[in-house]
């Protein structure tokens, strides 16, 4: 009980055993494998997204470069967007969902473990039907935000806009249905005694941006369904000689648009929320203040979008109205950061890898913060917008602030992943290279930004002004692509060479580290009785945790799920030798996804003008998804 | 120890790019968004200035707060134990209040500049319609009958209103000299306006299409020449006029040198004769950076000794048989009144071609009339040289014009100054 | 050991006391698909929202007809009478309420399943009773109501309205047609309940997935009331 011998392990490998070989994946259940699926797959599509950004990079590293085509440069960087948005930071965050969320509440999976099952095969397939065409030389080309009419048949008459179009529908139902798992998980499924208020603040982060993907997407999904119809169907929404208003898909887009940066930061503020307190040995600061400020942050998210819109000549009134709800935000954001700081005040910091990230947020995010409320000002904004100023301002946001911050859940959570650590010194390279490679890529682009380089322009003449910060831009991406290779033969070959980690490596305070790593398929033996923030440290150290409220066990809850006090499990089950019912693996959610998916590329056969096919294939996806739906919403769970 | 090197490297090169950026200042930056050129920018770039003002008051708090802490409280042997602390209200407070009271002093200059900028035009402003097109610009001068593409005369000291609309995609227009940047709506009219300085020297400006609008966004440029108010009276009266060839018809009144297009002459009641040239930036005044140096395909040759021989009167000619008046306008050639593409009634007295992207030379123009997609991806232009390969259409051009009749054509419009 | 996995086992098992056989712990006491529900709601009250905002941007803004509210004369002197039907329109609402009514009462009758009927009943008490018959009415009366719909697109279509004619043609018929899609997918649904009811009967255990259906049908009533307001009635 007391230790982490031999024969546990092998028990672990016992259990792992059956849960090889990729048809286990393919009907995988478990919310950690569908995780690991999520980290993989979106790792390899920031990959993918990285390389589009070193070929832009190298295109615009002199004046008058021929290193790509116009047209190709066009789909590379609307993949770029496309791609690090949809494929790489959403299912990152996606990834430390699934497999956090119910380990930090206490609970043995999801709600719904087969529709968790199915968001991640509609996130592969529409990921992958997004991606492909950019090997072809017809990836979408009209920018990640997709301006009508510049995407109407009119001015994209070939296929690109649609693969698009079908894409990101596709992958709006990912996260739809995942959103609706994880609302439901957090709010149905905490442990005993863990109230919202004492729940770990990445699974408050995590939970509010559930609600901001379950408002944020519809309007996106009508922008884009239009859009569909207009071109597969012959519909006027953004038909100029119609007298469409261009406006309408603006509005539309940015009400999705907007939220979706907050879908993008606020896990990663979860995660440093998560590292912070842990390498400071200290509670995190203003805990009911955090929740709060993220809280508004989502809120306030939705009365900003037109923000993106300053120069499309709105009026003076309504300019000054999103101008204002603009900065607003600044000051829940502004709270977090000096939360963080006030956080490490008075603690021990231990400067891990994970916490370099950690700190590495606060620094850069604050920067993007700044220059986030230059063009909350409209008048300045109309010198910024549509600037390489604007390039460098969400790129500290979503680099500087996401990426950073899931470098620093991935280095964090690795060991209890793989029951291994990343390699430290590895990490450290990966990290300053990581830290001067992006500011080198991204400072200058201020610079070009107010001196006049506009966005989104294949190549620019010399004599501008420009040569100078460009080549430093370019010189910082390959620094970039040096440490993010660091970081991948570290990724690989830690998962066998690592130093073995135990339950507790950190000495972390949250419910997941009181289990083994990885861990046991069934998380919990026994469901822990909650009575703080910080469970394990009740245990371990009170005096950490001597100073914020707690609750005595509460004798009803617990009758109810025979909760046991917080505790360490060191042993390793199987959840059939423990009795507990486990979700059977099923192959249903992935055909479901299969059928939705094709039901959709259907549409396709329309743009090459078979429509007969186009036709048979849409009902027959159709038919075989709702077939799907029946044969798996008649069959059992567990 | 390597570890050691890159940890203590890094700061030392953040601080160099700083100062990099820094020291790059003195140099000359031609699209500056920093310069008072005009009311606007002015206004703008005060606005930019508290901006800058409290952000870097923010920006060096925040930083030093944070490197304080991380200095102080590092976990060192016999250090002090971590102190248990878990929020305080007075503090949060107060860091929720200084950033809303910061963001006090940048909101209400913000309105009110807001306000101010988007008045309507004061009284007299000298109206242009600026008409956005895949990938070139269309400017109209309603009060002065002026039609002209791409390249744009202003006089200094009179406000310039402009209205903004689209044919096709959406487009945006910036100058960055001269102030903020609006977009181009389909089904819609914008307005912008600004002043260019009184004291301000006769100056040329660029300006750029900010709003992606497809495959050569980026080759969508503006030249902006804001001149002496005399200087531009010149050039005004000389871009209304049409602009006819042969010229100066009393003067030579026998052999009609263009028996082809006897019409031409005969249907001008005004006839002006196209050496009466009015104000031109100089082009020996013009700074590098409005000079395009664009690099044209090596695929694409031509044999630049043509051009010497180059016969306007038979390339007038080919100017209608080769189809450009399918496309184009010329004040003055009967029957050149499309308005697809550009209006070329005085295409001489502009000193770029293709929207900023090429010099407007003999050789640079040869080359485009012959093959102006493989010069500018994606546009609509047609392949004209006989033999030439179209990118676009993936088809090889039968008909069109040889290189010496694309020397005739380029000599015609040589002449439309 | 043991104790352990007993612990383990109970603490996944247990349940309330009313017997059913899947009811896992929740931290509500809620059932999962009731939370799920109601977050589907919110996301499905964003998607009616940005379809009914688009309708209302682009009213008035098509540049031919037909109009929805105004006649309507095109180049060869067609004149064209205002599309919308009110009266007709008004009688399909009346039957989508009446729907809700019926869909209401097919909950209570699953909830009453097992509750013996007092003596004397009269027949209104033992029809309350029918969850079959409450069911296969609210499927009946959502199916009149895409019959009006199915009926006033042809009209439309006959009178010169398709969905490529105009703005107008092709913010209404999107947005309706999205509504009468939620209405098919409604009666699908409720032919399944009233599958599995014939198939085993559905009874207090039921009670929550005949609820949700419930919910999901109240909503799709209450998106019409909406539309019907917005865009028929409001000129």
């Amino acid at each position: 009980m007391a230790t982490i011998a031999a024969p546990s392990l092998a028990s672990a490998e016992d259990a792992y055993a059956e849960n090889s070989g990729i048809w286990s994946w393919i009907t995988t259940t478990d919310h950690k494998r569908i995780g690991t699926l999520y980290l993989w797959t979106a790792l390899f599509f920031f990959l993918v997204g990285g390389l589009e950004a070193v070929l832009i990079r190298t295109q615009l590293a002199k004046p008058n470069m021929g290193f790509v085509s116009a047209e190709t440069y066009n789909q590379l960087f609307t993949m770029h967007g496309t791609t690090m948005v949809f494929l790489a930071i959403m299912p990152l965050s996606a990834a430390f969902f699934n497999y956090l969320i119910p380990l930090q509440i206490g609970a043995r999976d999801v709600a719904f473990p087969r529709l968790n099952a199915f968001s991640y095969w509609v996130f592969l397939f529409g990921g992958i039907f997004i991606t492909v065409p950019i090997l072809f030389q017809v990836a979408p080309n009209g920018g990640w935000f997709g301006y009508a009419p510049l995407t109407t048949n009119q001015f994209s008459a070939g296929p690109n806009i649609d693969f698009w179009v079908l894409g990101l529908q596709i992958l709006g139902i990912s996260s739809l249905a995942a959103a609706f798992n994880f609302i439901t998980t957090i709010i149905n499924l905490r442990a005993p005694g863990m109230t919202l208020m004492r729940m770990p603040m990445f699974t408050w982060m995590s939970f509010v941006v559930q609600f901001l993907l379950v408002l944020a997407f519809p309007p996106i999904t009508i922008a884009l369904f239009f859009l569909l119809m207009d071109r597969f169907f012959g519909t006027t929404f953004y038909e100029i000689a119609a007298g469409a208003d261009p406006l309408l898909w603006q509005h539309l887009f940015w009400v999705f648009g907007h939220p979706e940066v907050y879908i993008l930061i606020l896990p990663a503020f979860g995660l440093v929320s998560e590292v912070l307190p842990t390498f400071s040995k200290k509670p995190l600061f203003g805990y009911n203040v955090m929740v709060y400020s993220g809280i508004m942050i989502g809120t306030l998210g939705f009365g900003v979008w037109a923000h993106h819109m300053f120069a499309v000549g709105m009026g003076p009134v309504a300019d000054s109205i999103f101008s204002m709800m603009t900065m607003l935000i600044a000051i829940p954001t502004g709270v977090k950061i000096f939360n963080w700081i006030a956080t490490m005040w008075s603690g021990e910091i231990r400067f891990t890898v994970p916490m370099k990230f950690a700190i590495a947020l606060i620094a850069m995010f604050t920067i993007g913060g700044i220059s986030g409320v230059m063009h909350s000002s409209p008048p300045a904004d109309l010198q910024q917008t549509d600037t390489y100023f604007i390039v460098a301002h969400f790129h500290y946001v979503l680099f500087g602030g996401s990426i950073m911050g899931i470098f620093a859940g991935i280095y964090h959570y690795y060991p209890k992943m793989t029951g291994r650590f990343l390699n430290e010194s590895a990490g450290n390279w990966h990290f300053w290279l990581n830290f001067i490679g992006f500011n080198l890529t991204f400072f200058p682009m201020h610079f070009s930004g107010m001196l006049g380089m506009p966005r989104r322009i294949y190549t620019y003449d010399a004599g501008q002004g420009w040569d100078l910060f460009n080549m430093l831009s370019t010189v910082g991406t390959y620094i970039l692509v040096v440490s993010t290779s660091i970081f991948v033969v570290n990724f690989l070959r830690s998962r066998t060479r690592g130093l073995k980690a135990g339950n507790d490596p950190w000495g972390a305070g949250t419910l997941e580290w009181s289990i083994p790593s990885p861990p046991p398929d069934y998380n919990f033996a026994q469901i822990p009785e909650v009575t703080s923030r910080y469970p394990l440290w009740d245990l371990k150290d009170p005096a950490k945790t001597a100073g914020i409220a707690h609750s005595h066990a509460d004798s009803a809850t617990i009758t109810d799920a025979h909760a046991v006090p917080v505790h360490e499990e060191t042993e390793r089950h199987t959840a059939k030798s423990l009795g507990i019912p486990m979700p059977f693996p099923t192959s249903k959610p992935f055909f479901t996804a299969l059928a939705m998916v094709s039901m959709f590329s259907g549409l396709l056969f329309r743009r090459s003008g078979h429509d007969s096919i186009a036709l048979t294939v849409v009902v027959g996806g159709a038919l075989l998804f709702v077939s799907g739906l029946y044969s798996w919403l008649t069959s059992p769970l567990e | 120890m390597s570890k050691l090197r890159l940890r203590h490297a890094a700061p030392a090169l953040l601080v160099a790019v700083f100062l990099l950026a820094l020291t790059a200042c003195g140099t000359e930056y031609p699209n500056s968004t920093f310069n008072r050129h005009t009311d606007f920018n002015t206004s703008i770039d005060a606005l930019w200035d508290r901006l800058l003002f409290w952000g870097t008051i923010v920006f060096v708090f925040v930083e030093a707060a944070l490197v304080v802490t991380l200095i102080k409280y590092r976990k060192r042997a016999g250090g002090p134990e971590a102190k248990q602390i878990h929020g305080n209200a007075a503090l949060e407070i107060t860091w929720t209040a200084i950033p809303a009271v910061i963001l006090v002093l940048i909101a209400v200059p913000t309105v009110k500049t807001i306000f101010e900028t988007q008045a309507p035009a004061p009284a007299g402003a000298l109206k242009v319609e600026v008409i956005g097109h895949q990938w070139w610009w269309e400017f109209h001068y309603p009060e002065l009958g002026i039609t002209t593409a791409n390249e744009l005369y202003l006089p200094v000291g009179r406000t310039a209103s402009f209205e903004l609309k689209t044919k096709d995609v959406l487009h945006s227009f910036w100058i960055p000299q001269m102030g903020g940047k609006r977009d181009l709506i389909t089904n819609k009219s914008n307005f912008m306006w600004f002043t260019p300085n009184a004291d301000l020297q006769s100056s040329v400006w660029n300006g750029f299409c900010t709003e992606y609008c497809g495959t050569s966004h980026a080759n969508m440029k503006i030249r902006l020449y804001t001149v002496q108010p005399d200087e531009f009276a010149s050039w005004a009266a000389h871009q209304a006029k049409p602009a006819v060839y042969p010229a100066a018809e009393p003067a030579t009144p026998a052999t009609p040198a263009t028996p082809a297009i006897p019409a031409a002459r005969g249907a001008q009641p005004t006839p002006a004769p196209v050496e009466d040239v009015g104000y031109m930036f100089p082009t020996a005044d013009l700074p590098d950076h409005v000079i395009p140096k664009t690099p044209t395909p090596a695929g694409l040759t031509y044999d630049d000794a043509l051009l010497a021989q180059g016969d306007p009167t038979a390339g007038q000619l080919g100017f209608m048989i080769g189809g450009c008046i399918g496309c184009h306008a010329i004040n003055g050639l009967p029957g050149a009144v499309s308005t697809i593409g550009p209006d070329l009634t005085h295409i001489a007295s502009r000193h770029t071609i293709a929207a900023g992207l090429f010099p407007n030379d003999g050789p640079h123009l040869a080359r485009w009339i012959k093959n102006a997609r493989l010069m500018k991806p994606g546009i609509l232009m047609n392949t004209i040289g006989r033999g030439q390969y179209d990118p676009l259409l993936k088809i090889t051009q039968e008909a069109g014009l040889d290189d010496k009749q694309i020397a005739d054509v380029v000599a015609y419009l040589q002449k439309l100054k | 050991m043991s104790s352990h996995a007993a612990a383990a086992h109970g603490a996944h098992g247990a349940g309330h006391d009313d017997g059913h056989a899947h009811h896992h712990y929740t931290t509500t006491g809620l059932e999962h698909r009731k939370i799920a529900i109601w977050a589907f709601i919110g996301s499905e009250c964003m998607l009616f929202a940005s379809l009914i905002s688009t309708y209302l941007i682009y009213k008035g803004r098509s540049i031919v007809g037909p109009f929805p509210h105004t006649e309507w004369v095109n180049e060869a002197g067609v004149v064209f009478k205002p599309i919308l039907n009110i009266p007709v329109t008004s009688a399909s609402t009346f039957v989508l309420l009446m729907s809700s009514l019926a869909m209401v009462l097919a909950l209570q009758a699953v909830q009453l399943k097992d509750t013996p009927l007092p003596d004397g009943a009269n027949w209104w008490t033992r029809a309350q009773r029918s969850s079959q018959g409450w069911l296969l009415m609210t499927a009946l009366l959502g199916m009149t109501f895409l019959g009006f719909q199915a009926f006033e697109f042809a009209s439309f279509v006959h009178e010169g309205l398709t969905i490529k004619t105009n703005l107008f043609g092709s913010t209404f018929y999107t947005l309706t047609g999205f509504h009468g899609a939620h209405v098919t997918a409604g009666v699908l649904w409720l032919f399944t309940l009233l599958f599995i009811d014939r198939k085993r009967g559905l009874g207090p255990k039921d009670e929550l997935i005949v609820d949700i259906a419930a919910l999901y049908w109240h909503f799709v009533d209450v998106v019409w009331i909406a539309i019907f307001t917005l865009v028929y009635l409001i000129q």
